[in-house]
């Protein structure tokens, strides 16, 4: 961890307009959820589908994308990224730092308006408030993880990560069960499954399975994002 | 001392020091060190008058000199070819056509994709005698997410690179005027989005006409699936550039590109799957349109031209329609003029 890598990252994601978009998405998860409440539909089966849906399939992926992909990206783009490189910096703190921010801003925006949107709607009932909270927050830091290392490797991350998440996770996903193991989206769900006793909540998975693969896809990007900083050559623009 | 490397240049390269030696040479104290025995058949003009052209003493700070450049007396093309120019290069540009290879493998990739369910269907019919297994008129709002990807995806690049480079004033300093540009990118894209959805559909009708299974060819709907698509391409464009168009970085643009999609198609499946639940299937019609593929499916293809629905559900019926129609234009509008207005900013600046 280094201290001012992380408070220029911060304000890099936080100061500009990506902000905007990281506000965004939380409140409309919260709108909808004050939504079905006044409609009078906040029911178990509502908050869970709403949650998977919404929150783990829709929100999550698109905060990993932005934050994830935020912390370096944008310093690749401009080229600034040779002023940090340039300092005697052990390459993988740098990752780990930056890993650490993305994934502080996706609990924040992500598992935190999540743990909000559905206690508003059930309470505590069958724990389902604190089961997509923790799904959210592991989910996310996957997220983090993962888009950040695509950042580093490809200048289309973004591209690349929305394929993934909608293309993968979504449709694939959807047809071909067996797809749906190789999937942050299913891990969170399992994960929210484990800790929620909520009878409308059931993944294919189990826990162990999504326990070990999130641990090794987040340690094994943030790794590989740090071995591919230290050999990394800034390549022109288009 | 002076002329020491002026000797030395002399033997290699006799031709490329000529233009320097007649600067040099007149702010050197006159003639006695190249020697009159020496031979020095090019320098000897720039030598003759040395004190006027070599002492800038009283030169005013700024002049223009001419150098010699012949002026280009042709045809000028003017403004709409200027701005045509613009349309096909950035239209080139948005499949990557021009710039690198790995440029062309998003845009290539994802218009691949758009053409599976018609090579699929192709295939079906071929085989087993039967009507296509994709409607026509269900293509766009079936691929949705496949559009959605490439909008967001390449949208970004018609308008990102040039705000970034800030080389705005560049193009204004040409016949082009703001419109004209604003307008050429927006055409661009809209041409490659009517291309990625037309396409596949131009080749399923031409394989059903080829194929040619039993029960009439299904004309109308693959002319009103092509006027669908034309509606689809302009909203989707107008839209996608907007959005795109608020931030300089291509990465941001495309994140802010699909998050507009998937806020709109989740919210819009969410309520409707509430108001489904609660057994208000009117609401929940209109919960539909709010994606903005199934309303430009509901405004033109089921409203204007009497397709079937191509939602999981009905759409607004009756008045709903025309409403739907003006949802359409003012989104359309909404965004042409927010665009607009963003690049008399970036232009003023």
């Amino acid at each position: 961890m280094n201290g001012v890598i992380a408070g220029i990252s911060y304000r890099a994601l936080l100061g500009r307009r990506r902000i905007w978009l990281l506000v965004l998405l939380p409140l409309v998860l919260l709108g909808l959820a004050v939504l079905l409440r006044w409609i009078g539909e906040a029911g178990e089966q509502a908050a869970v589908t709403l949650m998977q849906t919404f929150a783990i399939g829709t929100m999550l992926p698109l905060l990993g994308l932005i934050a994830g992909t935020g912390v370096i990206a944008p310093e690749i783009e401009d080229g600034t990224v040779v002023h940090l490189l340039s300092k005697p910096i052990s390459r993988p703190v740098i990752a780990r730092t930056k890993f650490v921010v993305a994934a502080s801003l996706l609990a924040l925006f992500g598992a935190v308006p999540t743990f909000a949107a559905s206690y508003l709607l059930v309470g505590s009932e069958s724990g389902i408030a604190y089961g997509f909270a923790a799904g959210a927050l592991a989910g996310g830091v996957a997220y983090a993880a993962v888009f950040m290392l695509l950042g580093i490797i490809t200048r289309h991350a973004v591209t690349i990560g929305i394929a993934y998440a909608l293309v993968w996770e979504g449709v694939v996903g959807n047809f071909v069960p067996g797809a749906r193991r190789f999937s942050i989206q299913q891990w969170a769900q399992t994960v929210a499954d484990q800790v929620s006793s909520s009878a409308f909540l059931s993944t294919g998975i189990t826990i162990g399975f999504a326990a070990v693969a999130l641990l090794v896809v987040t340690i094994g990007a943030i790794v590989w994002a740090g071995h591919r900083l230290r050999g990394f050559s800034l390549t022109g623009d288009e | 001392m002076p002329d020491l490397p002026d000797d030395r240049d002399r033997p290699g390269t006799p031709d490329l020091p000529d233009d320097r030696n007649g600067f040099d040479t007149p702010s050197r104290p006159a003639g006695p060190p190249a020697g009159p025995g020496r031979t020095r058949e090019r320098t000897a003009v720039p030598e003759t008058p040395p004190a006027p052209s070599g002492a800038p003493s009283a030169a005013p700070a700024g002049v223009i000199h001419d150098i010699g450049y012949r002026h280009y007396d042709g045809v000028r093309l003017g403004r709409a070819h200027a701005a045509g120019a613009l349309t096909l290069h950035t239209l080139r540009g948005v499949f990557g056509l021009g710039r690198p290879a790995r440029s062309k493998i998003i845009p290539f990739a994802l218009a691949t994709i758009m053409m599976f369910p018609t090579v699929v269907s192709i295939g079906v019919m071929a085989l087993i005698k039967r009507d296509p297994i994709i409607s026509y008129t269900g293509y766009a709002v079936t691929m949705q997410v496949v559009l959605a990807i490439f909008l967001a995806a390449q949208s970004p690049y018609t308008v990102a690179p040039d705000l970034r480079f800030r080389v705005l004033p560049l193009y204004l300093s040409r016949p082009v005027r703001l419109l004209d540009y604003v307008g050429a990118k927006v055409a661009a894209m809209t041409a490659a989005m009517f291309l990625v959805l037309a396409v596949p559909l131009t080749v399923l009708f031409v394989g059903e006409l080829v194929i040619d299974p039993p029960g009439p060819a299904h004309t109308s709907d693959y002319l009103t699936a092509l006027a669908g698509a034309v509606v689809l391409a302009v909203t989707l464009s107008c839209l996608g550039v907007a959005i795109a168009s608020f931030t300089p970085r291509r990465g941001l643009g495309v994140a802010a590109v699909i998050a507009f999609y998937l806020l709109t198609s989740a919210v819009s499946g969410a309520l409707a799957a509430m108001l489904e639940s609660v057994n208000d299937y009117t609401a929940a019609a209109w919960a539909w349109v709010i994606n903005p593929f199934f309303l430009v499916d509901a405004a033109v293809q089921v409203g204007l031209l009497g397709a079937k629905a191509s939602g999981p559900t009905t759409y607004p019926a009756g008045a709903g329609v025309v409403v739907t129609i003006l949802a359409v234009v003012a989104l359309i509008a909404l965004s042409v003029t927010a665009l607009i207005l963003r690049y008399r900013k970036a232009a003023s600046r």
